[in-house]
């Protein structure tokens, strides 16, 4: 008996400024799971979630906590960029955000940010 | 036909590979994730991710380094599971298990079901 997948994903391969990237965009009830990568691998994992209390403009604050690889503050400032509006989309979940980039600039990131959503799962 | 498929995934590229087994009483859905040297695996019965372990051989020793990334740090499935993907693949293994049955028995059928994809399907691994 087939039985078709249980959680939806979406993947896509371009060459963002240059970088050949890929993204992987999977919708889990209770979390989303982003991998974007330049270097074909899972990279640094960062656990991005909305607090229940939110800022004075009435969007939830997020908490980035890296799971695995370098913490240091560009990655919080990165992870946050990339993946801010996906929490937000999706109804203030929590994104497992995996992240291997050759390109951290800001024009770097905010090219990157419109391929993940080009693979909209949420 | 295999040839073809295999030679593409393996060129490159994040492959997707999304499974299921009905083991003991349940079904249970797995979704692989094939990176560069590195594999992602997640086994469930429903849609959740609420744990998450990495496994990696070790030169220095036989059975493979792990650790809890994601979830409750005391439950060891994630983390046993991945250790034994790990030594079969050589690979870096991420895995999220995501069922409340943690039974080394049962946990033997889901790994069994898992080399058993892994022998069909070798490229999406």
């Amino acid at each position: 008996m087939e039985v078709g997948p249980i959680v939806t994903s979406k993947q896509r391969e371009e060459v963002v400024h240059g970088v050949p990237t890929e993204v992987v965009c999977t919708a889990f009830s209770n979390s989303i799971l982003v991998v974007v990568t330049q270097y074909g691998k899972m990279g640094t994992i960062v656990y991005v979630d909305p607090n229940t209390i939110s800022d004075n403009v009435g969007r939830p604050s997020l908490t980035t906590k890296v799971l695995l690889g370098k913490d240091e503050p560009l990655v919080h400032v990165c992870a946050k960029n990339l993946v801010a509006f996906v929490s937000q989309e999706a109804g203030n979940k929590p994104v497992l955000l995996a992240m291997a980039l050759k390109d951290k600039t800001m024009e770097g990131i905010q090219a990157l940010r419109e391929v993940i959503r080009s693979c909209q799962v949420w | 036909m295999e040839a073809a498929g295999g030679e593409g995934a393996a060129a490159g590229g994040i492959a997707l590979h999304d499974f299921s087994g009905r083991l003991g009483e349940q079904r249970v859905h797995f979704h692989a994730m094939r990176l560069r040297d590195s594999l992602f695996l997640w086994v469930g019965a429903a849609p959740a991710l609420a744990s998450l372990a990495v496994a990696m051989c070790s030169p220095r020793d036989s059975i493979p380094v792990a650790a809890s990334l994601l979830g409750d740090p005391s439950d060891t499935a994630s983390a046993c599971l991945a250790q034994r993907l790990a030594s079969k693949t050589k690979k870096q293994v991420f895995v999220s298990y995501n069922l409340p049955n943690t039974d080394s028995s049962f946990t033997l059928l889901i790994e069994n079901r898992i080399k058993e994809e892994m022998m069909a399907f070798p490229e999406k691994f």
